[in-house]
């Protein structure tokens, strides 16, 4: 069973397309990382399974059931461009009001639990205006995780927060996923944050999915290269194009893709002649695929 | 939380249980709702309490007139026959205004909605809230009457039967003012301005006052089909036909604002 299942969704406003045919498949328990550019659609997509939209057109499923039975909806959880906190009231009373529409009836427990999951049991009382933007940022996935959530949506949760901020949010996302079962749909911009947690990965572009894959899918469509200077770039670039099957010049280095032979490669230089100045192993990552990806060249 | 996914949908009465629940909690938790009854407390002991200073004519001689008129008066032409206790249904629109705009404002409203909060259950629980928000009002506008017609010496002469059922019909058509306010809001959810200068300016009956003033009161059998005519039907002649009349209209336009609410909020984005 899927998480979320979208088919051929639709949303247009004013006549343009924000999300035009999207198919997604998000498995249960999946940490998924959802890419793309700004006004791709993610956004929208997320708001659109949220229920916050209405569909142009497709079909969204939940769990095997229709996004909008009660029953499913229940055990969604959502982060979605702000918290929906009233400013002038306490952490505390945010959660309680969550608490009560959802139902739950141990809700002083429930609210004790997920503020320890947030680590924000000792800013329960402030009042939420007064809190910073990582605390807020994590009150939203406090009020997410309220009853006892099986899908949680959550839009660019990281944005805007510092090293340790995010750090924090790494943990408390791989935590909810592994010790209490939940699916997250996350969107980011970060994705060299995304790439630490994700367990699936889809990109979309002008509201339409480009790529679905899951992460080690993913580590074996990421290729790895060395970079390497030398003093004559342009006679030291045709040596290796004569040895090796992708070469190129790139941001001031000469990259051989696909190569793990590293001694191999500065060995080939210096019977050439050529000797190397700096030398570097890399792998290409998410980033760096997304932008290939975007780009045109990869996958 | 556990790693077992089950899924239990909540009924129709329960998913209102757990909105009502936020409704009322919000409205007991805000100073706003405190401010409003105090509002109300003191509007009518002000023009009560300050008649006949600095040589002002008298416009009352009874205290219960600042409850409502002695006959339904649909035309007016004093400030003395329009303001009465039929003024909280102005403040009760813009505190519904302001109830329902800080749901959109705060995107709490986004909270509500990704949960199995329906459409109708949101038009419900607002209108119900604010209805109650405004039978309040009504309770500390009579006091507040009471009050500054014990300070200003004015009579209390009068039917207490009647009294009670022009009270209790306000109470009571509460429903459908806000009713009516949840359903302006919710189309002017976008606009938090317009919200509140909309619910102002219909809470003020103006548009039924229009026809009172060209038909004058005789046309009072017709106006009484229409909140704010129902609301001057409520008046110190009242007799159970009033409470009937005005239950009628209060069920009817608030089920008739609620179910146009709900259709307007499925069929369209929430924010």
């Amino acid at each position: 069973m899927n998480a979320i299942e979208i088919r051929n969704l639709s949303k247009s406003f004013r006549g343009l397309h924000a999300v035009d045919g999207l198919n997604m498949t998000v498995p249960v328990g999946s940490i998924y990382g959802f890419i793309g550019e700004n006004g791709s659609g993610k956004s929208t997509t997320e708001k659109l399974i949220c229920g916050h939209l209405v569909p142009s057109g497709g079909s969204i499923r939940l769990f095997g059931k229709s996004y909008k039975d009660a029953g499913v909806r229940v055990r969604v959880g959502a982060l979605i461009e702000n918290t929906g906190c009233f400013p002038n009231s306490s952490v505390w009373d945010n959660l309680m009001m969550q608490a009560i529409n959802l139902g739950i009836t141990n809700r002083q427990e429930e609210i004790d639990k997920v503020l320890k999951i947030v680590r924000m049991e000792d800013s329960a009382r402030m009042k939420f205006k007064k809190c910073s933007l990582g605390m807020k940022q994590r009150i939203g996935i406090a009020m997410a995780l309220l009853g006892d959530p099986a899908l949680l949506i959550l839009d660019e949760p990281i944005n805007g927060l510092d090293t340790d901020g995010m750090r924090i949010m790494r943990e408390i996302l791989v935590d909810i996923t592994e010790n209490y079962g939940c699916t997250v749909l996350i969107s980011s911009h970060i994705l060299g944050e995304l790439e630490k947690i994700a367990t699936h990965y889809g990109i979309i572009r002008q509201g339409k999915m480009v790529q679905e894959l899951s992460a080690k899918e993913m580590e074996g469509r990421c290729r790895s290269y060395t970079s390497l200077k030398t003093g004559d770039m342009q006679a030291a670039e045709r040596v290796l194009r004569a040895r090796y099957a992708d070469v190129r010049r790139e941001e001031g280095f000469l990259r051989v893709y696909d190569v793990e032979d590293t001694e191999g490669i500065v060995g080939h230089l210096l019977q050439n002649g050529h000797a190397v100045s700096e030398i570097q192993k890399n792998r290409i990552g998410l980033e760096e695929y997304y932008i290939e990806l975007m780009s045109g060249r990869g996958a | 939380m556990s790693t077992e996914i089950k899924f239990k949908s909540p009924g129709f009465f329960e998913r209102l249980k757990g909105m009502l629940g936020v409704d009322f909690y919000r409205l007991f938790h805000t100073p706003m709702f405190y401010i409003f009854l105090g509002i109300a407390a003191v509007i009518p002991a002000l023009i009560l309490g300050t008649q006949g200073t600095d040589g002002a004519s008298i416009l009352y001689t009874n205290t219960w007139q600042i409850i409502a008129a002695d006959t339904p008066l649909y035309a007016v032409s004093s400030i003395a026959e329009y303001a009465n206790m039929n003024m909280v249904f102005i403040f009760g629109g813009i505190m519904v205004s302001i109830f329902i705009g800080h749901d959109y404002k705060s995107g709490y409203v986004k909270q509500l909605f990704t949960t199995h909060s329906k459409k109708k259950d949101y038009m419900m629980s607002k209108s119900l809230v604010c209805a109650f928000a405004m039978a309040c009002m009504c309770i500390t506008y009579t006091i507040g009457a009471t009050g500054a017609g014990l300070v200003a010496g004015t009579s209390f002469a009068v039917n207490a039967g009647s009294l009670l059922i022009a009270i209790v019909s306000k109470m009571i058509l509460s429903l459908g003012w806000a009713s009516l306010y949840t359903f302006l809001n919710v189309i002017f959810r976008r606009y938090f301005g317009i919200s509140i200068v909309s619910s102002f300016l219909i809470g003020t009956g103006l548009p039924i006052l229009a026809v009172g003033m060209i038909l004058g009161n005789a046309s009072g059998s017709v106006l009484n089909l229409f909140l704010y005519g129902a609301s001057v039907f409520a008046c110190l002649s009242a007799n159970p036909v009033t409470l009937l009349v005005c239950t009628a209209v209060s069920v009817i336009w608030a089920v008739i604002y609620n179910t146009a609410g709900s259709i307007v909020l499925a069929r369209s984005d929430v924010y």
